[in-house]
């Protein structure tokens, strides 16, 4: 049909062109020698109309809410390509993509890790020496093994650890170092500070430079942050219930309830002043968080107002 | 095409296979049955003549490709939702504007494919948020130059794959 089929050269030049017009578009002289150009060759005015179309067809920033385009195109892609190392190209493959990964993309993103959950997700993982891995909801973990040692990054999230005597085990997380010797902990990245809870054995916590070895026994909480680490008397919340699935609240703070509550659910989850100090103790089964808040109203003087699936208040009665 | 003859074969000798390695690669039976099928669609459809010393292999290259797709579907969704999920409320996009824009998004996700992290990013900086190059390269931390370079490579795979079929002919 068409008079001419452009070239290689033409369609790459047509690319140069629509570039440069893209940048400076009001620029006379150039809109007047791309004029020239595409009229030079009917090739070169037929590969014109192609890249046009084409990069009206790929313009993004036309469409209302394009704005989630980005985020989503990058973290889905991330996502994939894990799915695909992981599920079709097998293990060679996967060491070579997450080392290919951790070099390409932003080492913020959780998709760069080994191991990986999303929103309101559980998984457990058993390494070859039989250390156990399990993550809770939004966590991200990268994982670098020798014989002798599993050096584990904690990147966002949290996990418990069920740790091989015959191997060394080192979790690094944003406010320590943690070595683990046999037993079994969890540790916790809130965004001020990380908490560890040992059930079995003993871990130690290394700050090198800033303090010395401390140790952190069976049945301890501790809390780390910027300024030091401290074993906490009491805590408001069991640190192991979420690997069977539940909350187990001690007189926890209603806000602090609901910041719990809103890491394994999509959107906003929130209270109003008046009633962010309630306390709330129980079990509470993980599984479905949205029957989980339905429970609030029945124990606590305040109700839900709801305006989306993705948007839940909880206010105290007017 | 393929005769009829040579597809039923095929299909009889390797569906219930096929449907297996779909499954374990799934972890899905719904999802294998219907990617099972979409692979005999597909085989239904092409155009040059099959000869399959292998079947087994080939069969599993076009299913590996449906997989993908059908992933890559998955993870739009589930992405978009989770973007849409920080955002206010009266901005959100209405029910018909998110379906539109997630086949957008499919159709260029799978444009993209192939391309590396870094001139996919450059690129949809630019497709998605309108910057301009040095904003670009300043964010990125790469020369102008070569987020022009990275630019340009991006448009022309996307070309090559849009207009396939016409320098096919």
């Amino acid at each position: 049909m068409s008079a001419a089929q452009p070239d290689a050269t033409s369609v790459k030049q047509a690319i140069q062109w629509m570039l440069k017009l893209r940048e400076n578009g009001r620029d006379p002289a150039l809109q007047q020698q791309c004029a020239q150009w595409r009229s030079a060759r009917p090739e070169n005015e037929q590969a014109w109309q192609r890249v046009i179309h084409l990069q009206q067809e790929l313009d993004l920033r036309t469409i209302p809410g394009a704005g989630l385009a980005l985020q989503t195109l990058e973290s889905s892609q991330r996502r994939l390509h894990r799915r695909q190392a992981l599920k079709l190209l097998g293990g060679v493959a996967m060491l070579g993509s997450a080392a290919w990964l951790a070099n390409d993309l932003d080492a913020t993103s959780s998709w760069t890790s080994d191991y990986a959950t999303g929103t309101g997700e559980r998984r457990t993982f058993r390494l070859p020496d039989g250390t156990l891995l399990q993550l809770n909801t939004r966590s991200a973990v990268d994982l670098a093994s020798t014989e002798r040692q599993h050096l584990l990054r904690l990147k966002q999230g949290e996990l418990m650890i069920t740790c091989n005597p015959q191997r060394q085990l080192l979790l690094q997380t944003r406010d320590g170092l943690l070595e683990g010797f046999g037993g079994r902990f969890v540790a916790r990245q809130d965004s001020n500070c990380t908490r560890v809870s040992v059930s079995h054995g003993r871990v130690a916590i290394h700050r090198p430079g800033q303090a010395p070895t401390e140790w952190i026994e069976s049945g301890q909480n501790w809390r780390l942050d910027a300024q030091g680490a401290y074993r906490l008397d009491q805590v408001d919340m069991d640190a192991m219930a979420w690997t069977e699935g539940l909350i187990v609240t001690r007189a926890i703070r209603l806000s602090d309830f609901l910041t719990q509550v809103s890491r394994y659910r999509h959107g906003y989850l929130g209270c109003s002043d008046d009633i962010a100090d309630l306390r709330l103790s129980g079990v509470f089964r993980l599984e479905d968080p949205e029957q989980l808040l339905l429970v609030l109203p029945r124990t606590l003087p305040v109700q839900l107002r709801q305006l989306t699936r993705w948007w839940v208040r909880v206010e105290g009665l007017a | 095409m393929p005769s009829n003859d040579s597809l039923q074969t095929l299909y009889s000798d390797h569906h219930s296979w096929l449907h297996a390695w779909l499954r374990s690669t799934l972890g899905n039976a719904a999802d294998a049955a219907d990617l099972a099928q979409d692979t005999f669609v597909r085989l239904l459809q092409r155009r040059e003549h099959l000869q399959l010393n292998t079947p087994r292999a080939f069969l599993r290259t076009v299913a590996r490709g449906l997989v993908i797709d059908h992933w890559r579907r998955e993870e739009l969704h589930r992405a978009y939702l989770e973007a849409l999920a920080h955002m206010p409320e009266a901005q959100a996009p209405s029910a018909e504007t998110r379906e539109l824009l997630l086949e957008l998004l499919e159709r260029i996700a799978r444009m993209l494919d192939g391309l590396k992290p870094k001139v996919r990013r450059a690129f949809l900086l630019a497709q998605c948020e309108g910057l301009k190059h040095q904003a670009i390269a300043d964010q990125m931390g790469i020369s102008v130059r070569t987020v022009e370079r990275y630019i340009a490579d991006a448009l022309y795979h996307c070309y090559l794959l849009r207009y396939a079929d016409e320098c096919d002919q």
